[in-house]
């Protein structure tokens, strides 16, 4: 089972946490109670109500333990921040993160860090429905 | 010197005036276009650039390269991080200030290598305790990562240094009385200043001495207030 890291409880952490969680070990983080709460009784994880910007919270959470961490806030730079601290300070090996402007993806891809980018992915499975 | 400050809240624009006065060339980035217009109006000789200070295009906009230091001022931690991060990856600027909002996010302005997180909170709530006086000795300023230490200590009746004058007072090495305040007078001690119970002395101590000073000032052990450092 891998230990498996989601910061923000958003559409795309939700339908992570609950997905992952059937299979593997899945701990999320979220600012806002009402989101965590939505992952409802099917998720089969860790929730913690609390701010991923604070370097306790990521401890409390495992991050040193963690073999994926996925930064799916909407907040581009939050989600930028935390995943360079994650992969510097904690030296976790894959790190996953959403970056909605394509401008700041560019800037940051050279880090080694996974980025995705909804309207590239969007654009791409278009691309594949003419061929 | 070339200053770019991003946000334009109460602290980034007092400041913008400030080293606008100081002859220093400004230039101050904010988000809130419409603020940015009046700003524009009552602004003298201030470049005011209206956009979101974490995409690089509107740091280009306001000649990044060419500041000696970046400023910045949002309310957001995650912002002021990326936007001092670009600055210095990107851009090149050499020294980067930034305000902290909240103090739990210092480590991850540390981890940035934000050259100077400011952390308003923990300032102000030191300036709060030391005018509420919680304690009478009190640590003003550290230097040189707090080996060397500015300290506030006051001299309560049953001081051992109470009416004596400062030639009959024996100081630990390395520490050494800076003034006293008595009432509104500010005295710098010689030999012969007479110290009264009830003045405040500002001293200056190494860091490992510091505790010989106090005990030797007010006779008690205790150790000086600390701040977050």
């Amino acid at each position: 089972m891998k230990y498996i890291l989601i910061v923000g409880c958003g559409k795309s952490g939700k339908g992570l946490g609950l997905e992952l969680s059937k299979t593997e070990n899945v701990v999320v983080v979220d600012r806002s109670l009402r989101s965590l709460d939505s992952l409802g009784d099917d998720f089969n994880g860790k929730k913690i109500w609390a701010d991923a910007m604070d370097t306790n919270t990521l401890e409390q959470a495992g991050v040193k333990e963690a073999d994926v961490v996925f930064l799916l806030t909407g907040n581009d730079n939050l989600n930028l921040v935390v995943s360079k601290v994650v992969k510097r300070k904690y030296g976790v090996k894959k790190v996953v993160l959403q970056v909605n402007d394509i401008a700041k993806e560019k800037i940051f891809k050279e880090e080694g860090l996974n980025i995705i980018n909804r309207t590239n992915l969007i654009v791409e499975v278009l691309n594949k429905c003419i061929s | 010197m070339y200053i770019v400050i991003a946000g334009a809240g109460r602290l980034g624009l007092v400041l913008a005036k400030k080293l606008k006065e100081d002859d220093h060339s400004v230039c101050l980035i904010d988000k809130n276009e419409s603020l940015c217009n009046r700003l524009a109006g009552e602004l003298k000789g201030i470049m005011i650039i209206a956009g979101d200070a974490t995409y690089p295009q509107v740091l280009s906009q306001a000649k990044i390269e060419k500041a000696a230091v970046c400023v910045s001022a949002a309310s957001s931690d995650e912002d002021n991080i990326i936007i001092c991060h670009l600055a210095k990856e990107l851009f090149g600027v050499k020294r980067t200030v930034a305000r902290v909002n909240d103090p739990k996010h210092i480590p991850l302005y540390k981890y940035m290598e934000i050259d100077n997180p400011v952390d308003s909170t923990s300032i102000i709530a030191r300036i709060v305790e030391e005018e509420a006086s919680f304690t009478d000795v009190m640590s003003l300023l550290s230097i040189k990562k707090g080996r060397l230490s500015i300290v506030r200590v006051d001299i309560p009746e049953d001081a051992p240094v109470a009416n004596k004058s400062l030639k009959d007072i024996s100081l630990p090495p390395n520490s050494v009385l800076v003034s006293v305040i008595r009432g509104p007078d500010i005295i710098i001690p010689y030999g012969s200043t007479e110290i009264l119970p009830g003045d405040e002395i500002i001293a200056a101590t190494l860091i490992d001495v510091e505790k010989d000073l106090i005990k030797a000032l007010i006779g008690k052990n205790i150790g000086a207030a600390k701040d977050n450092h």
